[in-house]
């Protein structure tokens, strides 16, 4: 098969189950889905559905019960714990729905993260959180601690610190999620930029749809399954 | 993880210290208070180990009274010199008598050994002047070679005059001796001391003895007591240092019981990091999965949190330490009983013990922590 025309991620019968106490929840079930390189997917469905958790597996953060997660032909569910981790530097960019910046490092500082683990010079290591910095429109804020940012600007420096290290894949869970409408609106132009400007793949979960026009497919998911939607 | 990736993780550990001010400000007070105790401690066990422990160069003998501990007592007659240089394995002999301003345990005890001028520098020709000569001193009735520890604890230096233990001397210049004792004594004219002290021409406090080699102490003191026991004024022979120890047992007994004291500073000091560093791990669960999530490998996070607790243990140590070992040099301390000495000094060896006791004890006190803290499933982490 030619390359380009194997999908970014191909999840095949994949399976999540929790076992709380006594019972054991199962979020995902059977679940196919194949993410085409450089689309922009939106995840929608009601609370519980799984959808946090299909991304958690994705991103390889967490590990299916069962069944195969490929990223680019090679499956990811049995990678150590070392070499997942060494993955996700290299091929994942996480937004959080409530940013996670680390509170006592500045903006710089947060966006910086990624790339310390990279024994890459100090000067090409600050022109890259820079531009970074630069395309979420927030280089004049680089010394701002988060507690000093409004919360469109935080998420908007996450998005920063998510990209710095050039991954294919961004993976959103309800990045608008804490936001009003016109910070909603910036983060969704920014990630629509990315993907339509730089290539990016994008998987994103929301409630939202004004978010989900924003992306090229959007997917509903339903007790575990997938239904496709209309765009 | 190459070093220069450890030193950025060390970087942003520092940086998690030093903006969370107020917290890692306690924890460096309490962890530099332990250490400043465990430094102190340390002084004093370093200090009784080199005044007590013999060693390949130590060829000095004391010839004391035998059963009499205390300067005051002990009497032997100045002809007992010329026996003492007839007996095999002695190179030199200095008969010394000894005043002293206090007999019993003290912090600040003032030593006089009277001794024939000629016959120091041929009995410790490693004894240097570091101001004044030995001329200088021969040519005057009352003058003073004045160890440099105690000169530097009373402030005094060559032509000033000081009184002691009922005696006035003039300081005509000061020495430094590899044998601590003399660095804090003041050595004057025997015949002088005789007449200042009111006692006896013939009569000096002990006679110190230099053997030919160190393997032979034991037989020369065994010689020199056999020699003299059926006289009236029998003598009972040590080495030096075995000397100081017999002299000063109950000073000897008190600072070896210190050490529990320093042993209680160490622990208290672990469990003040593993307390903290515990505190820090348990506030910044998220934290450390949200740095998982961004590809931090789990030896990165524990790396981090080690890295935190060995920063506040080094930094704990460098104020407690080092505050220690100001105290010491500022105040000098000469603990001295029945006229024996002992200089507690601010010593390198302590540094480098203290600093890397305090290294170890943090960085051992956030293993447990950093264990936690990487093995944590990310998932769940995240959604607390
Ligand atoms: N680590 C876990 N341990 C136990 N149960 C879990 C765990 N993670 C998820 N679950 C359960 O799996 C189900 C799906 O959770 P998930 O977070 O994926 O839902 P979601 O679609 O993201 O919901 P929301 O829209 O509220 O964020 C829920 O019932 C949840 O309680
Ligand atoms: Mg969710």
């Amino acid at each position: 098969m030619n390359p380009t025309d194997t999908p970014l991620i191909r999840c095949r019968d994949v399976r999540k189950s929790y076992r709380k106490g006594e019972t054991l929840v199962t979020p995902i079930e059977s679940l196919h889905l194949d993410v085409p390189r450089g689309e922009f997917l939106a995840l929608m469905g009601p609370s519980g559905s799984g959808k946090s958790t299909l991304l958690n597996l994705m991103a390889g953060i967490d590990r299916p019960t069962s069944g195969v997660i490929e990223f680019d032909g090679q499956p990811i569910q049995d990678l150590s714990r070392g070499h997942l981790a060494a993955w996700r530097a290299r091929h994942v960019g996480y937004i959080f729905q409530l940013y996670h910046l680390v509170p006592v490092l500045t903006a710089f500082e947060n966006v910086e993260l990624p790339l310390l683990l990279d024994p890459m010079p100090r000067r090409e290591r600050r022109e890259r959180v820079e531009a970074a910095l630069a395309l979420v429109g927030l280089a004049h804020r680089m010394h701002h601690f988060p507690r000093e940012l409004s919360g469109g600007e935080e998420q908007r420096v996450a998005i920063a610190r998510a990209i710095v290290a050039n991954p294919p894949l961004l993976v959103a869970d309800e990045p608008t999620g804490d936001l009003d409408r016109d910070a909603a609106d910036s983060v969704l132009g920014l990630l629509r930029a990315l993907s339509r400007d730089h290539r990016r793949t994008i998987v994103m979960v929301t409630h939202d749809p004004r978010a989900a026009a924003v992306a090229d497919r959007v997917l509903h998911l339903e007790k575990g399954r997938l239904l496709e939607g209309a765009r | 993880m190459t070093p220069s990736v450890a030193l950025r993780l060390l970087g942003l550990a520092g940086k998690q210290l030093s903006r969370h001010r107020v917290r890692t400000f306690l924890t460096l007070a309490g962890v530099g208070a332990g250490m400043f105790l465990f430094a102190v401690v340390e002084s004093l066990q370093q200090a009784l180990a080199r005044a007590t422990r013999l060693g390949a160069n130590d060829l000095t003998l004391v010839v004391y009274r035998q059963n009499r501990f205390c300067p005051a007592t002990s009497r032997l007659p100045i002809y007992y010199l010329d026996e003492l240089r007839r007996i095999d394995g002695v190179r030199e002999v200095i008969p010394i008598l000894i005043a002293v301003n206090n007999c019993g345990a003290s912090l600040d005890i003032v030593t006089f050994r009277g001794v024939p001028p000629d016959l120091l520098p041929r009995f410790a020709p490693d004894i240097a002047l570091v101001s004044g000569s030995y001329e200088a001193w021969e040519s005057t009735d009352d003058g003073a070679l004045v160890g440099e520890h105690f000169a530097a604890r009373r402030g005094l230096k060559a032509g000033d005059a000081f009184d002691a233990a009922g005696v006035r001397v003039r300081v005509v210049g000061l020495i430094r001796s590899p044998n601590p004792q003399d660095n804090q004594v003041a050595y004057v004219h025997l015949p002088f001391l005789q007449k200042a002290t009111r006692r006896g021409l013939g009569e000096v406090t002990q006679f110190n003895v230099r053997v030919i080699d160190s393997g032979r102490l034991d037989a020369v003191a065994r010689a020199i007591d056999d020699r003299f026991r059926s006289e009236p004024e029998p003598t009972q022979t040590h080495p030096e240092k075995a000397f100081f120890a017999e002299g000063a047992r109950e000073l000897v007994a008190m600072i070896d019981f210190t050490r529990w004291i320093g042993l209680g500073a160490a622990l208290a000091v672990f469990g003040l990091v593993a307390n903290a560093v515990l505190l820090i791990v348990r506030g910044r669960v998220r934290e450390n999965a949200v740095l998982q999530t961004l590809g931090y490998p789990g030896r990165a996070v524990g790396f981090l949190v080690v890295g935190e607790g060995s920063l506040l243990g080094l930094g704990g140590g460098a104020l407690g330490v080092g505050a220690a070992l100001a105290f010491l040099g500022w105040n000098r301390f000469l603990f001295g009983s029945e006229g024996q000495t002992m200089a507690v000094l601010p010593e390198t060896a302590v540094l480098v013990r203290g600093m890397g006791l305090a290294l170890v004890l943090g960085a051992m006190a956030a293993a447990w922590p950093a264990w936690q803290a990487m093995r944590r499933p990310i998932v769940e982490s995240l959604r607390t």
